[in-house]
C-alpha cells in the first residue's frame, strides 16, 4: 500500500513540475526568452494564496486570484524590461536572473524570511480500494491535468496556437505572413506566468512558503526541459516525467538531498550526450 | 584626429590603473586595522572576479557557478592545512604548499569539467543552466559530507603562513595578499594581450566565425575556463587562509550569483573593473547595508538589472578598456 501512495506523490510532483516548465518552454520556445524569474512567479502564486489566507478570504479566492496577480505581474515585466531584450539572448537570463533576485527579496521584505503555513483547504481523505489519500492531493492532480490538457488544446487545435507554433518554427517568417509577433510575444509571456503562477498557488497549501521555494522548482523544471527536449511541447511530459518521476522515487529511498544530488548529476549527463532531449530532434536555432 | 582621442582614452586608462594601485598600496596608512582587514577579503574577492571575468567576459561562456571553484579552493586549502587529506602531508600541509595543491586540483577538475561541457556541443543558456545546477549540487555535497564539517563548515584553517612564520599582522597580511593579486593581474592581463587572448575574444563576439578560422573552439574554452578556474581556486585558498573559515555556502549558487554581479557592474570585458566591481560592490555593502538592511540586496539586484539592459560595459567598463577602440 506504501508503494501505491508513493506513486500517487511522484505522480503529483510530475504534474506540478510539468505545470512550471510548460510555462518555461513556451516562453522559451516563443520567444528564446530563458526565464530566470520563473521560479519567482511561482513563488507569487504561492504567496497570493498566503495573503488571501491571512486576510481571511481562503483559500480558494487565492487559488483563482493567483494566475491573475501573476499574468499581469508577468505582462509588466514584459514591457518593463523583456521586450528591449528580445536581440540580446544572453542578456535576457541575466536580466531575469536579476529581476528573481529582486522579487525575491521584495517578498522577504513584505512577508519576512520565515517559511508560512496555509490552512489545508480540503483536510478529509479519500478512500478508494483500500487506499486512504488527501483529498487536496488528487484535487491538485485533477487541477493540472485540466490546465495541461487546456494548455495542448489551445497549441494544437486553435488558430492562435497554430500562429503560436508558426511563431516558434520560424519566427521570421511567421511575421512576414502578418502575424502579430509583438503581441504574441505579450500574450505568451503572461500565460507562461499565469502558469507558473497557478502553479505556486495549488502547491502552497503542500509546504511551507518560503522565499527561496521558488528555485526548488525552477532548477527541476527546466531540467526536465532539456531532458525531454526544448523543441517540443511534448518533450516537457517526458522530461518532468523522468526528473520528477526519479526525485521523489529517490527522495522516498533515501532522502530528498541525496535525490537532488542525484537527479541533478544524471540530468547534467543526460544533457550533455543529448542536447536535443529525449525525444526532441535537433533543431537550428 | 581619431588616433588622438584614442590615445587619450588609453591614458585616461593608464591613469586609472595607477591611482587604483596607489590608493591600495597607501590605504593601510590612513585605514584601521579593522578596515584594513576588510579590504583584504575584498580584495580576495577581486581576485574572484577576475577569474569570472577571464570566463565570462572574455570568452562569453555564462557560469553561474564559479563559486565552485572558489569553494573547492577553500576547501582544499582548509583540509590540506589542518592535515586532514589522507596520504596529503609534508610540505603540502603548509600554506604555500596548500595553495598550489588547491590550484592544481581546481585546475584539474575544471579542466574534467570543461572537457565533459564545451565538448558536449553544450552553450550559452543551456550552459548557464548546468553550471548552476553543478552549484547546487556542490553545495549539496559540501552540507551532507559530515567529515568536510558539513552545514557548519571547518573552522581554525591555520592562518596563511611563509617559511613556517605566521602571518599575523593585518597589514603585513593585506600587503602579501594585494602582491599575489597584483601578480594575478598582471599574469591575467598578459594571457588577454597575447594572440591567445586575442582568439578568446574572437570566440565571444562570433564564434562560428572563429571556428571558421580553423580554431578547436572547444579546447580554448577548456583552457580559459581551467584558468579561470585557477585564479577563483586560489582566492578561494587564501579567503579560507585569511577568514580561518569554510563554510558550504562558499560552493554554493549564492556566491556564484553574488560574483556575477559585482562583476557585471564593474565590466565584465576588463580585468581591473571586475576587480573594482567587486571591491565597490561590497565596500557599499558594508557600510549600506546596516542602514538599507534588506533592501540593499533589492537595489543591487535591480541595479544589476538595469546595468545589464543599458551599460552592458558595466561602470568602470569603458574607462578602463584594455585596448583603445578604433
Amino acid at each position: 500500500m506504501d508503494i501505491a501512495i508513493q506513486i500517487l506523490n511522484s505522480l503529483n510532483y510530475i504534474l506540478v513540475l510539468i505545470l512550471v516548465a510548460m510555462g518555461l518552454v513556451i516562453i522559451f520556445g516563443l520567444m528564446r526568452v530563458i526565464n530566470m524569474a520563473h521560479g519567482e512567479f511561482f513563488l507569487i502564486g504561492a504567496y497570493t494564496v498566503v495573503m488571501t489566507d491571512q486576510l481571511g478570504l481562503g483559500f480558494w479566492a487565492g487559488l483563482l486570484l493567483s494566475p491573475i496577480v501573476v499574468g499581469l505581474f508577468g505582462m509588466v515585466i514584459e514591457y518593463l524590461f523583456i521586450r528591449h531584450l528580445y536581440r540580446r539572448f544572453l542578456d535576457t537570463i541575466l536580466a531575469t536572473w536579476g529581476l528573481s533576485i529582486a522579487i525575491k527579496q521584495l517578498v522577504i521584505i513584505i512577508f519576512g524570511p520565515e517559511g508560512l503555513m496555509v490552512q489545508p483547504p480540503l483536510p478529509q481523505s479519500v478512500h478508494f480500494a483500500g487506499l486512504e489519500y488527501p483529498a487536496y492531493r488528487l484535487f491538485i492532480m485533477g487541477v493540472a491535468l485540466v490546465i495541461i490538457f487546456i494548455t495542448f488544446f489551445i497549441f494544437f487545435r486553435t488558430d492562435f496556437g497554430l500562429s503560436a507554433r508558426s511563431v516558434i518554427a520560424n519566427r521570421d517568417m511567421a511575421a512576414a505572413l502578418g502575424i502579430n509577433t509583438r503581441r504574441m510575444y505579450r500574450t505568451t509571456f503572461m500565460f507562461g506566468s499565469a502558469l507558473a503562477g497557478l502553479a505556486g498557488a495549488v502547491m502552497a497549501p503542500l509546504m511551507s512558503c518560503d522565499p527561496q521555494m521558488g528555485l526548488g522548482f525552477f532548477i527541476p523544471a527546466f531540467l526536465s526541459i532539456l531532458v525531454g527536449g526544448a523543441g517540443t511541447l511534448a518533450g516537457i511530459l517526458v522530461g518532468g516525467a523522468v526528473v520528477g518521476g526519479s526525485d521523489s522515487f529517490i527522495s522516498f529511498l533515501f532522502s530528498p538531498v541525496t535525490a537532488q544530488i542525484v537527479v541533478f548529476s544524471l540530468a547534467i549527463v543526460l544533457i550533455r550526450f543529448r542536447p536535443e532531449g529525449l525525444i526532441g530532434t535537433r533543431r537550428r536555432g | 584626429m581619431a588616433n588622438f582621442f584614442s590615445d587619450f582614452g588609453h591614458q585616461k586608462a593608464e591613469m586609472a590603473r595607477l591611482l587604483v594601485l596607489v590608493g591600495l598600496l597607501f590605504f593601510p596608512l590612513i585605514g584601521d586595522d579593522y578596515l584594513v582587514a576588510m579590504l583584504t577579503q575584498f580584495i580576495i574577492y577581486g581576485v574572484f572576479a577576475m577569474g569570472l571575468s577571464l570566463v565570462w567576459g572574455y570568452t562569453g561562456i555564462l557560469c553561474f557557478g564559479h563559486a565552485v571553484f572558489f569553494g573547492l579552493g577553500a576547501y582544499i586549502m582548509a583540509l590540506a592545512t589542518k592535515n586532514m587529506i589522507p596520504g596529503i602531508t609534508g610540505i603540502l600541509t603548509t600554506s604555500l604548499g596548500a595553495i598550489l595543491l588547491a590550484i592544481v586540483i581546481v585546475m584539474l577538475f575544471a579542466v574534467v569539467l570543461g572537457y565533459f561541457l564545451f565538448y558536449g556541443r553544450l552553450s550559452g543558456p543551456y550552459l548557464g543552466i548546468v553550471t548552476l545546477a553543478i552549484a547546487v549540487i556542490s553545495e549539496r555535497i559540501a552540507v551532507k559530507w559530515y567529515y568536510i564539517g558539513g552545514y557548519n563548515g571547518l573552522i581554525n584553517v591555520p592562518p596563511l603562513s611563509i617559511a613556517g612564520w605566521e602571518i599575523l599582522n593585518l597589514k603585513v597580511l593585506f600587503y602579501v595578499i594585494l602582491v599575489i593579486g597584483l601578480a594575478v593581474y598582471l599574469i591575467c592581463n598578459r594571457i588577454v594581450r597575447s594572440p591567445f587572448g586575442t582568439i578568446l575574444i574572437a570566440v565571444r563576439d562570433n564564434e562560428i566565425r572563429a571556428e571558421f578560422f580553423g580554431y578547436n573552439i572547444a579546447q580554448f574554452k577548456i583552457i580559459i575556463f581551467a584558468i579561470g578556474a585557477a585564479v577563483a581556486g586560489l582566492a578561494g585558498a587564501l579567503f579560507a587562509a585569511v577568514t580561518e573559515f569554510v563554510s558550504p555556502t562558499m560552493l554554493g549558487f549564492g556566491l556564484s550569483t553574488e560574483v556575477l554581479i559585482w562583476v557585471a557592474l564593474g565590466g565584465k570585458e576588463a580585468l581591473l573593473a571586475s576587480f573594482l566591481g567587486a571591491v565597490l560592490v561590497r565596500v557599499l555593502e558594508a557600510f549600506l547595508s546596516d542602514i538599507l538592511t534588506y533592501y540593499w540586496i533589492l537595489i543591487l539586484g535591480m541595479f544589476f538589472v538595469v546595468c545589464v539592459m543599458f551599460f552592458p560595459k558595466g561602470v568602470f567598463g569603458n574607462l578602463l578598456a584594455e585596448r583603445p577602440k578604433h
